[in-house]
């Protein structure tokens, strides 16, 4: 439990303060304990009714003025129950023991920027996820370990590449080319997740257009900075009415990462230790060639590489993931203090190696937290985290140009050796563009190195604090900065090089980002004499800017044995791009507790302005509203019921640029000249605005033990940005404009149970369920009167009729796939028609925690069932007829769908699912043990993240995504890195 | 209030006072204008014009109006089966001129459309732009003088639109913004209306600028440095060029119906002021569209080695020239083409051989990528003052213009010869003047298939094959803008 240890943070902070003197005072003291006996530091203890709290210290003590007469004492504190004692008039001590909050219902919730409600009363639908049960199994980034813990959010790996490359959809696909990432705000600071891409497209050729090429990058997403060691809760608010309170940047969610901090008493120290290893998950299998086959190759190439009267077999896929990379991670941290002066301080180093050649992710972070009591009315408190990470994901994606590795194996078959012999790669003859993907895998470079640093800052000062009213001022400040360089080096001893003009390409990339937010934010909270109710009402300003400016030059023809863009023979693509964007808002929130904190009413509103919407001067209203009763021991003692009910507008902001119509060079005679460029943007753009109802009902039962939340629903998209063609005579060939309907509806289930909570044996079962259904209800003006089919292909569709492809329709899912088929009976038409959506069914997982004295194992699976994806892997394997089962019917059926009938349906598959995402064994060392090294106590565990994948689905994993993060056209595989699965093994030592 | 009060209410509106300060320094608007540096756009060069950005604008006028000239060749030379386009690599391109007698909306009918629209709109720009700069920046006579260049060019551009869709019609006040629905198709004697406007409102503004120069500069095609390029580079001299455009167009208005001999008149009046001169040393003085291999610039790719595998004459071009005196055939028929180095002839189908190519855009006996295309030169107003002559009831000035182009370009006897004179039927007439137009103007401009259409002559040109039908009279609307009007594919709106 060691990293639950926490203070209060502003959230309650309005109970934190000294109590006003006053006559009749006495002074209540006591110990609070644990279970086991341990002392627990950072509860808060209040009077019923009375607007302020003391803390405890590092001993459990605290000390409280409190009237002559009878009071109740309430003990609360994160993962606790609360408990409330009587203290009679003449009895001055009450030593309370506090059991533990298996399902953290005693949390707070975030409902403002610096207000928050307790987890009892909320009537919005927001999840907690603890530091802890993300850093319990390594992983590559911290959205990566959420996968399966949170209802409501679709969380999906792109690509099993080093370094990660996560997406993560709450509630559906809610915009088409507005951005799709929730918004993710670290210790107060806007925290840029941004995917930069390193330039890959430059050597793959996977688009000709920059701004296609670009997204098959598989890029790292820049919340792969942050260490998970590091956080201490995450909050993520699924719905509208939770994340109104960010205004147009969270319509697709917000997720709140509090990270550590330091606690009073004797300095803590934890050292942890990791060494690890990789290997390949899943892939997919090769065609073995007998002496007899005869397509796709002629009888006679077979038979010519047919040695000791067998064909030979050459793994390349396992020839090209046979390393078995070390990882390694270790991790220090320090905290400590004293009443006024708390810190944390933590620094952490890490490497895990890729399963394809010379591929790998580093990160090493620093970390300082600092906490400073000034006086009894000012707060100090700030975050600083400094970072480099650096990764090399090697090639892969999508290609044409031989340069992606797991593109070329699907080309040669497994007949061919590709290993170097005696150093020298063999050129082989049949294959992707004269590729060797095992050279291509020895000698590309794909790198990237970044540089950043996150800091806030937040003062908190009690203005006003009477019996009745408690006003805190609080002000938040914050920057995220961070540099990226991105080096893709393709030497040209490499095959599919020596057959272009220039052979040998370098590209170098340089991306600079700057965010920094600041708010002031004013908080009253108002509790009358009766004490029967209490009103928090808090009004503020928020500032936003953030900027990012990207460059990039390619060389190509370089020298033998040289990278330097200045060592080649011509310099192409150069590209420059600098967007800036600038949020202004005002928000205004009451929040009403009334009938003995049964009912929570709470009405608030953003108003928001932007540089990014065509009028800058326009304010964009977002108003929530929501509330909740409570039903205590309505099912029994120790029961709970509440019901629960919210109405909030969030929106979606237009990305930079898409208001100006932008003109591009001509030349002529040697002078450029400014001509249209062809798309026109529009100069009235607004954000997309979402309006969303949800209703839950959350339950606790048999005493805190079992749980349940059910959330549903509703929620409309008004004013889709969208791409149409206009008519030509305009002068336009694109046009950008508002309008058009999204709906997406579903279910939200979170439970909980502690079937056994023994002395010796705990065990913990938890489970989320997310089941959503949605349409494009309406596409503005692209739809013509009277037209059958009223639709378009987004930007990214797919790779053409034939194979799949994303088609956009009023009426139908907004991710549904079309493809090319056949007429059933029709004797060869064809037909296109609807495939399956990327959507699925549903996604269900199982956490299981088993604790047995000093072990511990707990598992987590993840079940997805329907949805479909692009498996243009196997499209590959099977136009060139190198599937396993190419020989059989099915298999010879595969191949002419692509090579002679051009039908999509095989290649369209389903991505149902059975994973586990993560296993850990650890145990609990005795002590004596831990005291030779002079540790108060020391573990070790073995974990697993990836474990086992079981699918029908060919080739990789049903979860990867060419084209990165896509609000639509995600489910698209093609020659993907394939996934991984790693093994860890740790000692911690807590000092 | 207690003392302690009253310093927390004067602590709280000391705070308050900050917050209101920084509430008022963020909410400066100029803090949210935060502009697109990464490239020119539209809303900045029209709300804060410079007389460089103008002239930037300018120059992109001039490059785009080159933009569709290569397709105009090629294309509109298939239809009328000057030539061929076999790269092989687009069936459309071969198989739709050839094979159908009403082209199809999307493919090779939807072209020759969406460029010259997109340079229309660089032109309502520019004229946006000028007319909201202030005059001390580019004076009244300078703005006069652009405003002509831009309303020749969007002339040119409609010229172009209205040669392909003919009877169809097209869309002319397109100046609208994105948000509206789109123009209304205009009939096609309004198209001619409208072109003419444009260029007598353009020839009224050189008047009124007078001597001043052009506040840009003008490529070498219209400055004279181009070879066989004429000066039009100063207003004084646009004038003829723009002279020259109006004749070609009243005289493509006069046999579109609707107007005869008034046309006819009128474009006498224009070719007498353009730069229509008579020895046929000068019959290749002309505006030129200048290309380039140049970065960023673009290439003339008509200008095909022999060995190329692009572009071929059709054989009809040789079979069809008359002969000189001494046996030889047409002159133009040995200057512009050959037999080539790289023959093809796809799918086995006869009717698309690929035996010969031009020479038309070599230089000194080889291809070059910066040869230029001409957009309208003198050996053209040659003919068009024959034709206008002729139909206005100057005949014996008309057989001596065509003598004139017979005699020098090709080498022929005079007229007298055929026999054509002046006591012979128009029809006479017309079939020698559209040989003449074919190949004094062979592969430049579509010239045979234009011509065909508007004097009712379709049946001279090679069937389509397989169907047997006559070529295909117009391009169709392209689907795209069908489709915006909510309308079904080759729609005639």
């Amino acid at each position: 439990m060691g990293k639950h240890f926490s203070v209060w943070t502003l959230l309650l902070s309005t109970l934190v303060g000294v109590a006003p003197a006053s006559a009749q005072q006495r002074q209540i003291t006591g110990r609070v304990s644990a279970a086991t006996g341990e002392p627990v530091a950072g509860v808060a203890v209040s009077q019923t009714g009375t607007a302020f709290a003391a803390v405890t210290n590092a001993d459990g003590r605290y000390a409280i003025a409190a009237p002559a007469a009878t009071v109740t004492l309430v003990f609360r504190r994160i993962a606790f129950k609360r408990k409330e004692v009587a203290v009679a008039p003449d009895q001055n001590t009450a030593d309370v023991s506090l059991e533990p909050d298996v399902f953290n219902l005693e949390a707070v919730v975030v409902t403002g920027q610096v207000t928050g409600i307790e987890r009892r009363n909320a009537a919005m639908a927001t999840t907690q996820v603890s530091g802890e049960e993300v850093s319990r199994v390594p992983s590559p980034a911290l959205d990566r370990a959420l996968a399966g813990r949170v209802p409501g959010a679709i969380i999906s790996q792109n690509s099993g590449a080093p370094g990660g490359g996560t997406q993560i959809q709450i509630r559906g696909s809610n915009t088409v080319i507005g951005s799709p990432d929730p918004l993710f705000v670290v210790d107060g600071v806007i925290y840029s997740d941004a995917s930069l891409p390193t330039g890959l497209f430059t050597v793959t050729r996977s688009s000709s257009n920059r701004g296609s090429g670009e997204q098959q990058d598989d890029p790292v997403n820049r919340l792969a900075d942050l260490n998970p060691d590091d956080v201490e809760s995450i909050e993520v608010l699924r719905g509208a009415a939770a994340s109104s309170i960010y205004g147009s940047k969270a319509a697709n969610g917000v997720i709140i990462i509090k990270t550590n901090r330091g606690k009073a008493g004797k300095p803590r120290a934890n050292i942890t230790q990791r060494m690890g290893f990789s290997e390949l998950l899943r892939g997919p299998g090769t065609r073995a060639f007998s002496t007899t086959d005869t397509f796709p190759y002629h009888l006679a190439t077979i038979q010519s590489y047919v040695a000791g009267g067998q064909v030979p077999f050459y793994d390349h896929l396992k020839e090209i993931t046979d390393t078995k990379p070390l990882a390694y991670e270790t991790d220090l941290d320090v905290g400590g203090g004293t009443e006024n002066t708390r810190y944390f301080l933590a620094g952490s180093s890490k490497r895990d190696g890729g399963i394809v050649g010379n591929t790998f992710d580093e990160r090493q972070n620093l970390r300082a937290n600092l906490d400073q009591t000034f006086s009894d009315r000012l707060k100090l408190s700030v975050s600083t985290a400094f970072n480099r990470t650096a990764t090399d994901k090697g090639f892969t994606n999508n290609d044409n140009n031989g340069a992606s590795v797991t593109y070329a194996i699907a080309y040669v078959p497994s007949f061919l050796n590709v290993l170097p012999r005696n150093g020298v790669y063999p050129a082989p003859a049949i294959t992707y563009l004269g590729s060797n993907p095992v050279q291509t895998a020895a000698l590309a470079k794909n790198t990237e190195t970044v540089y950043r640093f996150t800091g806030g800052a937040t003062l908190t000062w009690q203005a006003l604090q009477t019996i009745h009213h408690n006003l805190q001022l609080v002000g938040q400040g914050g920057v995220d900065l961070f540099q990226q360089k991105a080096v893709v080096i393709s030497p040209p001893e490499l095959f599919y090089e020596q057959t272009q003009t220039n052979p040998g390409t370098s590209a170098l990339s340089n991306a600079d980002s700057r965010q920094w937010n600041w708010n002031l934010n004013a908080i009253d909270a108002y509790t009358p004499s009766s004490g029967s109710f209490k009103a928090t009402t808090s009004a503020g300003i928020q500032v936003e800017d953030r900027e990012i400016g990207r460059a990039r030059v390619v060389a190509k023809g370089l020298l033998p044995g040289q990278s330097n863009i200045d060592q080649a023979s011509v310099l192409q693509s150069p590209f420059e791009i600098n967007a800036q964007e600038r949020t202004l808002a005002l928000y205004g929130q009451e929040e009403f507790l009334t009938l003995h904190e049964r009912l929570l009413l709470t009405a608030g509103f953003r108003a928001e302005r932007s540089s990014a919407n065509g009028d800058i001067h326009k304010y964009f209203l977002y108003p929530k509203a929501a509330a909740s009763y409570r039903f205590p021991n309505l099912m029994g003692e120790g029961t709970e019921l509440k019901v629960r009910g919210a109405y909030g507008e969030t929106g979606n902001q237009p990305l930079f640029g898409q208001k100006f119509t932008t003109l591009t060079t001509a030349v002529i005679g040697g002078s450029a000249g400014t001509v249209i460029q062809g798309t026109a943007g529009a100069s009235d753009i607004t954000p997309e605005h979402l309006k969303e109802f949800e209703a839950g009902v959350d339950a606790q039962l048999w005493h805190g033990r079992a749980t349940l939340e059910v959330t549903g629903y509703s929620r409309h998209t008004y004013d889709l940005l969208l791409q149409s063609t206009p008519a030509p005579s305009s002068g336009y060939g694109t046009r950008i404009f508002n309008g058009g309907v999204l709906w997406n509806e579903g279910i939200e289930i979170a439970g909980g149970v502690t079937p056994v909570q023994t002395q010796n044996l705990n065990w913990i079962f938890r489970t989320t369920f997310t089941s959503l259904k949605n349409r494009v209800q309406d596409l503005g003006g692209i739809c013509q009167t009277g037209a059958t089919v009223c639709g378009f292909r987004p930007p990214i569709a797919g790779f053409g009729l034939a194979f799949g492809e994303f088609f956009i329709q009023k009426g139908q899912p907004i991710t549904q796939i079309i493809g090319t088929d056949t007429v059933a009976g029709g004797g060869g038409a064809l037909v296109t028609r609807y495939l399956g959506q990327a959507n699925p069914r549903f996604r269900w997982s199982f956490l299981n925690d088993v604790t047995y004295r000093r072990l511990s194992f707990s598992m987590l699976w993840d079940w997805q069932y329907g949805g479909v994806e692009q498996n243009q892997t196997l499209s590959l394997y099977d136009c060139n007829g190198l599937a396993p089962d190419q020989a059989t019917t099915a298999g010879r059926a595969r191949f002419d769908a692509c090579n002679v009938w051009g039908i999509a349906p095989p290649f369209v598959q389903s991505t149902t699912f059975l994973k586990l995402r993560e296993a850990s064994l650890a145990v609990e060392l005795p002590e004596r043990w831990a005291s030779w090294i002079g540790a108060r106590n020391a573990r070790a565990s073995i974990t697993g993240r990836n474990l086992v994948l079981i699918s029908n689905y060919f080739g990789y994993d049903p979860e990867e995504s060419n084209f990165g993060q896509q609000a639509i056209s995600r489910n698209i595989d093609l020659g993907p890195y394939p996934p991984m699965r790693s093994f860890y093994f740790s000692i911690t030592a807590g000092f | 209030m207690t003392t302690t009060t009253t310093v927390h209410m004067r602590r709280l509106a000391a705070v308050g006072a900050a917050a209101g300060a920084l509430f008022v320094a963020a909410a400066c608007s100029s803090f949210f204008d935060v502009p697109n540096t990464n490239q020119p756009n539209l809303e900045d060069l029209v709300t804060n014009p410079t007389r460089a950005k103008l002239a930037a604008a300018a120059t992109g006028i001039f490059a785009n109006a080159r933009g569709d000239i290569q397709g105009v060749v090629w294309r509109l030379g298939s239809l009328g089966r000057e030539g061929i386009n076999l790269s092989g690599n687009n069936q459309p391109d071969y198989q739709e001129p050839y094979f159908l007698s009403a082209l199809i909306g999307s493919g090779f009918g939807g072209a020759l459309w969406g460029g010259r629209y997109t340079a229309i709109r660089d032109v309502n720009i520019y004229l946006a732009a000028l007319a909201s700069i202030d005059t001390a920046r580019v004076s009244s006579a300078e703005k006069a003088a652009s405003r002509a260049m831009a309303n020749t060019m969007a002339a040119l551009a409609f010229l172009y639109v209205i040669e392909t869709r003919d009877s169809l019609g097209a869309p002319i006040a397109v100046d609208l913004p994105i948000s509206a629905p789109p123009a209304p198709f205009a009939r096609r004697d309004s198209v001619y209306g409208h072109i003419l406007l444009l260029l007598d409102s353009a020839r009224a503004d050189l008047t009124r600028a007078g001597s001043t120069a052009f506040p840009f500069s003008v490529p070498q095609g219209f400055s004279g440095l181009a070879p066989n390029a004429l000066d039009f580079s100063s207003p004084a001299l646009f004038v003829q060029f723009n002279r020259a455009l109006a004749a070609k167009a009243r005289v493509l208005r006069a046999t579109a119906a609707g107007c005869g001999t008034a046309c006819y008149t009128a474009a006498l009046a224009d070719l007498a002021a353009s730069f229509l001169s008579g020895p046929p040393a000068n019959f290749k003085k002309g505006a030129y569209f200048d290309f380039s291999n140049a970065a960023g610039d673009a290439p003339n790719g008509l200008s095909e080695p022999l060995n190329g595998f692009t572009y071929y004459a059709h054989p009809s071009d040789s079979v069809d020239a008359q002969r000189q005196v001494g046996g030889l055939p047409d002159q133009r028929v040995i200057d512009k083409i050959v037999p080539a180095v790289d023959t093809q002839v796809l799918g086995g189908i006869a009717e698309i051989p690929g035996k010969q190519k031009f020479t038309i855009y070599f230089t000194s006996g080889n291809a070059d990528p910066a040869r230029p295309v001409p957009v309208i030169r003198d050996e053209e107003l040659v003919l068009l003052r024959a034709e206008a002559e002729w139909f206005t009831g100057s005949k014996a000035p008309a057989l001596a213009d065509l003598d004139s182009v017979r005699v020098n370009s090709g080498k022929l006897a005079p007229t007298a010869s055929i026999p054509l004179t002046i006591a012979s039927p128009d029809s006479v007439f017309v079939k020698e003047l559209l040989y003449n137009r074919r190949y004094s103007l062979l592969w430049e401009q579509g010239t045979r298939w234009i011509d065909a259409r508007r004097f009712g002559r379709m049946g001279d040109i090679p069937k389509a094959p397989p169907t047997g039908g006559n070529v295909a009279k117009v391009m169709p609307v392209p689907d795209p803008e069908c489709a915006a009007r909510g309308l079904a594919v080759n729609c005639t709106p």
